[in-house]
């Protein structure tokens, strides 16, 4: 989108919300009422920002409840940062960027951005969160060589140069870059955004340059840690909320020290939205989030034990779930993902096995491996015909979809894929009728799964039959993710399974990295990716004119501002990947099953469970969900 | 018997060094080390990993020694009383294993207390009954729970005592309890949830324990002072309690050097499977992430558990059997 536009649409959308704010009155829950009563907090009036976010919901809710969830791990603490969705801007449900603790937002061609917060706002201690935390985060934690031995975050560079980042005043600060930086806003509205503030007023007792150094040097001491940088560190995780000391500004905040098997998230009392009648957000009290083995998560569910859950729950779980519905009191709905394919092959085309490399970089080959696929099956069969035969591609649901992405050597035809490898040579076969390769093995290819779900191997035993028609034999191999990883990224896999680009409903103001070589964890094209990623430090350089074709418009993508011409570039480099078929989809469109608690209101109906952008549950505000019978709870 | 116990103890010091040895050299035997875990983790997360900030993370955790000198500075921690380190919790791994261990007690003790109980009952019911009905079903449904896997007998205990009993589903007690100080009613609650890993992690124990005592008290049973006693008409009942069932009963106390290992590591995988906030499921973390003093203390300590076990077995063996004598076994 235009930054224009937005920038006016923001200043209407800010212009309004002020409007709107300053005829409110504002209330609160009643369990803080007693705390401003007994003086452990100030009044209402004082913890808010001078303007809070107005949130429009679908009904106005009741104050009260404990939330229940369930997660796999310890670590999963940081999930509450995920759906809180406290974020200086954020996405709302149609994916337009809009301030959420920033008050306002300026952008001048993707080059100079200015935000400005919100008066008045307050860390969940008190504290007053101001361009103080901003300039302690750039001057003393990320430009300090021994908390970031690394420098600021890639994202903070543009082509090598850093922000330059002026505090205008108390609410105010600008970070520029000579050259358009398009990632850092939507950067800022990912589930897991780069911190580009911290709160100084806590932290500084950590911080070499700030604390006195012999208390310092005690704690240092006390904790066990190496030196004051591994001790900064430590309890500098706003993402993580794994130190129940650190400030957030999150709507709910964690009280336990991992590890633990349940942790319990407390209402912000200094959170900065409210409802639209001026209620103080979050409705629910308390999110309690229970820590089992992420195999018992479906049947906790199913014992009426959770209150809002997806992850770790699948499609595979759905009739369990629907059945118990009958004797618990949740519903189980079907989310939409964003995934461009839910099961998709990634030939290595950096595998250490010359000759296979050679074969996967050819595309007639890769071609001749996705026409050998019967995904009608595939979907009948493992996913009751609720997904879709698709490329990994983007989804129906982006402006930038076209039937031919979706479906371009994606359709079963044997006698094609069998002529496609005759073409290539390889016509040799051995007794069994697989074909030999050109060196005379036979034609076996090894396909590694992270090993976490039985889905991936029961898609594998049927993708196996089909190529076996065309002389391919097929074994599967169970791993373990990040075995799994490493063996992808230094060339011992042939090729692997996983789910296929995380975003599908992309616009073309968000970012082609995903379907570009940029990243090692693109197993089609680790090495090149790596490449990008450190710089030409490590990894190789793209080795395939097609790819590096990619790469080329990735970089023109960047440099351009227009919408147009962004949809443009998008549309060549969808182009070129449903032609090329780098990566082999199977199914996309699967639903992601949720179960919401019968009393829980405001959960959307039909949604979109993403990852970025969404943040899960984030996009759709937790923080406006309540119960109908809080007393119950 | 004091000269024997203090023999034993000594004995317990090369012993226990050697696990230590073996625990750290299994501990290092996958490929890569603790680092890779995390930086594995880094990448996955989309955060660029750099040469120089490895080396120097490999440095501050220690990890750049040779794995001898790494040994060695845990183990003469262990000495001090400093067990180490944990690189994923980053916490010193004494304050991680304090309540899990307790847990882990109450778990093994009740575990064992099973045993005894229904071997006893089982056991000397069926040896008295040989090839009865009764003897049959018994040795039957004790083979069933010798083959039964534990992880499936978890799971399906679980759903039937969730359906039936509306226990909730994991854990060693409600959730609700789970960061309340001890009272009675969480006590209870605990209790309502400890049937279910006793029976699972007991069951194959019970089954073994039923043939041993069987086949003791079996034996017992054809010997010429039982058949005399019956002969002068003793009643049946003191017949079998005076002497035969006391004999037969050695292996309970002889075999916790043998059940204990078993209990424990029985307790991993039904801890897994369940969800217990014991030994087990950290462990089996640790040992994924190659946490490795974590779980290196973790083995010590359940290695320990499982030596002076089985001392206490053998002596409490020497006190009850009038049959073993000190002077003539030490020296083999």
């Amino acid at each position: 989108m235009n930054p224009r536009n937005t920038f006016t649409a923001i200043c209407a959308a800010a212009l309004l919300a002020l409007s709107q704010t300053s005829a409110l009155a504002f209330q609160e829950s009643p369990l803080l009422s007693a705390d401003v009563e007994s003086g452990k907090l100030p009044s209402l009036e004082n913890r808010l920002p001078a303007y809070p976010r107005v949130v429009e919901t679908e009904t106005i809710g009741q104050y009260g409840g404990d939330l229940r969830i369930a997660m796999a791990r310890s670590r999963d603490t940081r999930l509450m940062t995920v759906y809180g969705y406290s974020r200086l801007v954020g996405y709302d449900r149609a994916y337009n960027l809009v301030p959420d603790i920033l008050e306002s937002f300026e952008s001048e061609n993707d080059k100079v951005f200015t935000l400005t917060l919100r008066e008045g706002h307050k860390w969940s201690d008190g504290h007053p969160f101001t361009t103080e935390d901003f300039r302690y985060w750039w001057e003393d934690v990320a430009n300090n060589p021994d908390l970031a031995p690394l420098g600021p975050p890639v994202l903070l560079k543009v082509d090598g140069e850093p922000a330059k980042v002026e505090i205008l005043d108390e609410r105010n600060i600008r970070f520029s870059w000579s050259k358009p930086n398009p990632f850092f806003l939507p950067a800022m509205a990912g589930p897991r955004p780069p911190f580009i503030f911290r709160p100084a007023h806590y932290l500084k007792q950590f911080h070499g340059a700030y604390a006195d150094p012999a208390a310092l040097e005690e704690k240092v001491k006390n904790r066990r840690m190496r030196n004051w940088a591994a001790l900064h560190n430590s309890q500098d995780n706003l993402y993580d909320m794994d130190n129940p000391y650190l400030p957030t500004l999150q709507p709910w905040f964690n009280t336990i020290r991992p590890p633990a098997q349940q942790f319990v998230f407390v209402r912000n009392p200094f959170f900065h939205r409210v409802d639209s009648a001026g209620n103080q957000l979050p409705y629910i009290d308390r999110v309690l989030m229970n820590i089992s083995d992420g195999k018992l998560i479906p049947a906790k569910a199913a014992a009426g034990e959770i209150d809002l859950q997806a992850r770790s729950l699948f499609m595979s779980h759905f009739t369990f779930l629907k059945q118990a519905e009958k004797r618990e009191d949740f519903k189980t709905k079907l989310w939409e993902t964003a995934q461009g394919s839910r099961i998709a092959l990634f030939p290595n085309m950096n595998v250490a096995d010359p000759v296979w490399r050679e074969l996967f970089r050819t595309k007639d080959f890769r071609h001749a491996l996705s026409l050998a696929i019967d995904r009608e099956e595939i979907n009948e069969v493992i996913y009751f015909g609720l997904a879709k035969p698709s490329n990994n591609t983007v989804l129906e649901l982006s402006p930038l979809f076209k039937e031919t992405f979706r479906d371009k050597w994606a359709t079963l035809d044997l006698d094609r894929a069998n002529a496609l490898l005759d073409g290539l040579g390889l016509t040799e076969r051995d007794g069994d009728d697989v074909r030999l390769l050109p060196d005379g093995r036979r034609m076996e290819i090894v396909i590694e799964t992270a090993g976490e779900e039985t889905e991936q191997t029961d898609v594998l035993e049927l993708v196996h039959d089909t190529w076996l028609e065309i002389g391919i034999k097929v074994f599967t191999r169970p791993s373990q993710r990040e075995v799994f990883r490493n063996r992808v990224f230094s060339g011992a896999t042939q090729m692997g399974v996983a789910s296929g680009v995380n975003n599908g409903i992309v616009t073309p103001s968000m970012s082609p990295a995903e379907f570009v070589p940029t990243d090692q964890i693109q197993y089609q094209w680790p090495k090149w990716g790596q490449f990008y990623q450190t710089d030409g430090k490590a990894g190789e350089q793209i080795g395939l004119p097609a790819a590096q074709e990619l790469f080329n418009l990735f970089k023109l993508w960047q440099t351009t501002d227009t919408p147009a011409a962004r949809a443009e570039i998008w549309e060549q480099i969808l182009e070129i990947n449903a032609e090329e078929t780098f990566t082999i989809g199977i199914v996309c469109c699967t639903r992601q099953p949720v179960i919401v608690a019968d009393a829980l209101e405001n959960v959307p109906e039909e949604a979109i469970y993403s990852w970025d952008p969404g943040a899960h549950f984030g996009v759709y505000l937790p923080d406006t969900f309540y119960f109908a019978d809080p007393a119950r709870r | 018997m004091l000269r024997y116990i203090a023999h034993r103890l000594l004995l317990m010091i090369p012993t226990l060094l050697a696990v230590s040895a073996i625990v750290f050299i299994i501990i290092q035997l996958p490929p890569g080390d603790y680092l890779e875990t995390l930086i594995a983790e880094m990448q996955s997360r989309g955060e660029a990993v750099d040469q120089n900030q490895i080396a120097a993370l490999r440095e501050a955790y220690g990890l750049d020694k040779s794995p001898v000198e790494q040994y060695f500075s845990w183990l003469f921690g262990l000495l001090q009383g400093d067990f180490g380190w944990s690189f994923e919790h980053n916490r010193p791994v004494s304050e991680l294993i304090g309540q899990r261990i307790l847990l882990t007690f109450v778990v093994t003790f009740s575990t064992i207390l099973f045993i005894w109980v229904v071997s006893f009952a089982i056991g000397t019911y069926v040896a008295t009954r040989q090839y009865s009905v009764s003897d049959h079903v018994a040795t039957l449904i004790g083979y069933l729970g010798l083959a039964t896997p534990n992880f499936l007998l978890a799971l399906v205990l679980m759903y039937f005592a969730n359906q039936w009993f509306d226990i909730s589903i994991g854990g060693i007690m409600d959730d609700e309890y789970r960061n309340q100080p001890w009272s009675f009613a969480k006590i209870g609650s605990v209790l309502e949830h400890l049937w279910i890993p006793v029976i699972v992690i007991g069951t194959s124990g019970t089954a073994g324990m039923i043939r041993r005592l069987r086949a003791n008290l079996l034996d017992e049973l054809q010997k010429q002072y039982v058949v005399t006693g019956r002969a002068k008409g003793l009643h049946p009942r003191k017949l079998l309690w005076k002497y035969p069932l006391r004999v037969a009963l050695n292996p309970f106390i002889a075999d916790i050097g043998s059940i204990l290992p078993e209990v424990i590591s029985g307790s991993a995988v039904v801890a897994v499977v369940l969800n217990l906030d014991i030994t087990g499921r950290m462990l089996l973390d640790a040992l994924r992430a190659q946490d490795m003093f974590l779980a290196g203390s973790f083995l010590m300590f359940l290695a320990m558990l499982v030596v002076i076990g089985t001392l206490l077995s053998d002596l409490a063996l020497a006190a009850l059997d009038p049959r073993i004598r000190l002077s003539g076994g030490t020296t083999r």
